[in-house]
């Protein structure tokens, strides 16, 4: 009864829904303020995308003539528990995930391509021409951040040297066996031959988000928000919460890896400094490209992390298999 | 409870759609300056999305040219409720300095009610600045109607 309670407590209020709906509301809000900042305007309230989330529930839902109405629904729910789901096995704080597996940065990796997947999917169900641009263009940025991320992780994965319990391959997947080995040896942002497949995930942070200068599936301008092109009401609402706590995902996923393993002994200031660190990475990895850059064309996103992004990954990737 | 915060949230985050139905690009220069850095629109909320499903304000500017009056019709019609239409300088109310030209069939009253109307050519920022948070006013008590 007990461990039921304290799992519906992970599921449904801390690491779970409504910590990561409060982080993701946080992160975007402050997101938008610091952009209308750098540009010199006002910017609106720390709470707007709260605001616009409500409003979007309160209005009407059309679905489109042609449109797959099961899916139309589904897809943007799935999406959004898949993306809850993560926040389970993120080890936030005291170095404690609510559920941990042998293997749980493959299970994140997978879940973070259905959200995207499930966004894809919901846009082919609406018909629209614009969805069909939007989802193709969503399609190539996965392709162009999927790489580097694949190769951070795997460089990550090598550095702990730890033997895998079930492949017995000489790297581990587990958050958990990684978090241990930052607590005994400092964060792994501290190891040189790390730097640059940080660097690395921090560009991967802002198109995995869809943030404006990698948002090709959603210019709003050019394809009339592409993916999003026919979505109106609560299930549109459901795709900005989505945007928004990925937001926070990432910037965690983030801190798990390469800032993991540092504590203040007191769970409080612990969270506190979490929260500081989510921010600084979210201004750093989104605020201000999105104020200094202009959007990218797709083929640019693509060539830019498969050469760029993706080399800085592989250095990393190759000095640490050299066991430097 | 929950209706409650709709109801207070919908005056804060009216999203834009602006519908150009053959304006000369005077009042759409002017719009676009009410929502930059310089009048900065985006402190109280609005924001310009990309397709009328999103849209909770719809800006109509231009005399209703016969070119676009089906695809003006068909815009409107797929904005969800609850919407606001406003109209956006002398074009749409009276035709302006096109009234009685062939090519076009205004004005907007024909096609849609509309809600707020401002006038000029072009008006200027400020008024433009009114007129929407006048439309976010309106676009809140329809959504109580709406409810009752």
């Amino acid at each position: 009864m007990n461990e039921l309670l304290l799992n519906l407590f992970y599921v449904l209020v801390f690491p779970g829904l409504l910590f990561c709906i409060l982080m993701g509301v946080l992160l975007a809000g402050l997101d938008r303020v610091w952009v209308a900042r750098m540009q010199r305007r006002v910017g609106p309230p720390l709470l707007q995308p709260w605001y616009d989330f409500l409003k979007c529930c309160g209005k009407e839902t059309i679905v489109p003539r042609h449109a797959k109405k099961a899916v139309y629904f589904a897809a943007p729910v799935i999406g959004f528990v898949a993306l809850m789901t993560i926040s389970l096995f993120l080890p936030v704080v005291k170095g404690r995930a609510a559920f941990s597996g042998t293997a749980d940065l493959v299970v994140i990796l997978y879940l973070l391509t259905l959200v995207s997947v499930c966004m894809m999917v919901g846009a082919s169900a609406t018909g629209s021409p614009f969805a069909g641009v939007g989802l193709s263009r969503e399609m190539v940025a996965m392709i162009s951040y999927e790489l580097p991320f694949v190769l951070v992780i795997l460089a990550v994965s090598r550095v702990t040297l730890s033997t895998d319990a079930v492949t017995g391959l000489p790297l581990t997947f587990s958050l958990q066996a990684i978090m241990e080995y930052q607590e005994a040896n400092g964060p792994l942002i501290t190891h040189w031959s790390l730097i640059p497949a940080a660097i690395a995930m921090l560009f991967v942070i802002p198109c995995e988000v869809g943030m404006h200068p990698f948002d090709v599936s959603e210019a709003e301008t050019e394809i009339c928000e592409g993916t999003l092109a026919e979505y109106s009401g609560p299930p549109l609402a459901v795709y900005k919460l989505t945007h928004m706590v990925k937001m926070y995902i990432m910037t965690a996923l983030f801190c798990v890896l390469f800032l993991g393993g540092l504590s203040t002994g007191i769970l409080f200031f612990d969270v506190v400094i979490f929260i500081l660190v989510c921010a600084l990475l979210t201004f750093i990895t989104m605020s201000l490209p999105h104020a200094v850059c202009a959007r990218f064309k797709t083929e640019q996103v693509f060539k830019f992390y498969w050469t760029v992004v993706a080399g800085f990954a592989a250095v990393s990737l190759i000095l640490v298999w050299l066991g430097l | 409870m929950f209706e409650k915060l709709i109801d207070n949230s919908m005056e804060k985050s009216p999203w834009i759609f602006h519908i150009n139905a053959g304006s000369c690009n005077g009042c759409d220069i002017e719009l676009v300056s009410v929502l930059t850095p310089r009048y900065d629109a985006e402190r109280l909320g609005f924001k310009l999305t990309g397709t009328p499903r999103q849209a909770d304000i719809v800006v109509v500017s231009g005399p209703i040219t016969v070119q676009t009056r089906d695809r003006l019709v068909r815009t409107l019609a797929q904005v969800p409720e609850p919407r606001v239409v406003v109209s956006l300088g002398s074009c749409p109310r009276s035709g302006n300095v096109f009234k009685g030209s062939y090519a076009i069939d205004g004005p907007l009253e024909k096609y849609t009610h509309v809600d707020v109307s401002v006038g000029g050519c072009t008006p200027k920022p400020e008024a433009i600045m009114a007129a929407l948070v006048q439309a976010a006013q309106i676009l809140a008590e329809k959504r109580k109607e709406m409810r009752k």
